[in-house]
């Protein structure tokens, strides 16, 4: 899922300056899961606004409503009836949602209030990790199912680097060595003669080379 | 109706904290004229950030939460949650401009267990000093102008 922290609130409150009546939006799918942009966050951030509100003096009225993903046009839709009614949007979405409220209203300024993070595995309550990095030619099969590319410090592709010490990364000993552990997932799964090819440089161009990206699905269209 | 001049307090609270049963949660709040509003939780787990601001936003001058003792959590770990929980609403409270102490937790006793009648009273001493929140909606101001123009739409 797509992981995001909250922006400092004066951060926000300095994007927000300008606007006197704000519709604070969270979304009900990924940043809910990761207790960043849900609707128990939501309604937090427009009280302490609020509250910042009255402490300083100043005047703004902030309403609040959660959908169930910001990122699809259908949730964003019964927004029409409501939106004439605010001079802004202070999303809670990713960026994605940021930007499909952006296009779907482009008369009404939109504020992000979180920092969108990564592709995160959630490994614990409370404690997500970045695990992929979105490159668009997965190769976890074989690298045993640990990408190199997210869980390497050096991002490399024909490792290890041999820096590692006790199976803790070099660069930051508070993880393990991902190379560590493909060599050890390999090795259980008798499929360490993957590592023999030597991996080229990777096509980074599927990623981020030719501006965004974008996956068309002929069969899942109207 | 509530005595403007003095203070309200929020005060969660555990269900295993002694003597907080349902009658002596309204003798408490009788006993103060409504200025402790309390709010029984089955486990100090489920309280959320949004339940401590919305608190300070609507009711009180300042939130407390009161848990089992550390270690006697009937959930296991809902007292250890409710501090961390307790942490980060001080943090946002702070950001605005409050002081953190508004919103706080009282960890029950083991050795010294204390009844919700004397947890309360001490915490509504305590944040009284405070003195009135800033933050707190008063009842009969007026809505914002911004609020108010929303009527003519």
């Amino acid at each position: 899922m797509i992981t995001a922290e909250q922006k400092p609130l004066d951060e926000i409150r300095e994007m927000l300056a300008p606007y006197r009546r704000v519709l604070a939006l969270g979304c009900g799918s990924c940043v809910a899961e990761c207790a960043a942009g849900g609707e128990k966050e939501t309604a937090a951030l427009a009280s302490a606004l609020r509250m910042a509100a009255r402490i300083h003096g100043e005047e703004i009225l902030v309403h609040e409503k959660t959908v169930d993903r910001q990122c699809v046009r259908e949730f964003i839709l019964p927004l029409d009836d409501i939106m004439g009614d605010y001079d802004a949007v202070l999303s809670l979405g990713c960026g994605a949602g940021v930007q499909a409220v952006a296009d779907m209203y482009p008369e009404v300024p939109i504020v992000p209030a979180l920092n969108t993070e990564f592709l995160g595995e959630t490994k614990d309550q409370g404690y997500w990790v970045e695990n992929c990095v979105g490159c668009g030619d997965c190769m976890l099969y074989y690298f045993g199912g640990v990408c190199p590319l997210a869980r390497c410090a050096k991002q490399i592709l024909n490792g290890p680097c041999g820096g590692s010490v006790d199976g803790r990364c070099e660069v930051n000993p508070d993880v393990p060595c991902a190379w560590q552990l493909i060599i050890d997932r390999l090795t259980r799964l008798g499929a360490l003669d993957r590592l023999e090819r030597i991996y080229p440089p990777k096509n980074w161009a599927r990623k981020q080379g030719s501006g965004p990206r974008k996956i068309v699905r002929e069969d899942q269209q109207r | 109706m509530t005595d403007p001049s003095r203070r309200t307090l929020a005060l969660f609270y555990c269900r295993n904290v002694p003597e907080a049963g349902e009658a002596d949660r309204q003798a408490i709040e009788a006993a103060y004229g409504g200025h402790i509003r309390l709010f029984p939780l089955p486990c100090s787990g489920r309280l959320e950030a949004v339940h401590l601001m919305r608190a300070l936003e609507e009711v009180a001058d300042a939130a407390y939460v009161i848990t089992c003792p550390e270690g006697a959590c009937r959930y296991f770990e809902g007292n250890r949650r409710a501090r961390k929980r307790v942490e980060r609403t001080r943090e946002m409270v702070a950001a605005i401009g409050l002081e953190p102490e508004r919103v706080g937790i009282v960890i029950g006793s083991r050795e010294a267990p204390k009844t919700l009648a004397q947890l309360a009273a001490r915490i509504y001493e305590e944040t009284s000093r405070l003195g009135p929140s800033p933050a707190l909606k008063r009842p009969g101001t007026q809505p914002p102008a911004c609020e108010r123009r929303r009527s003519w739409l």
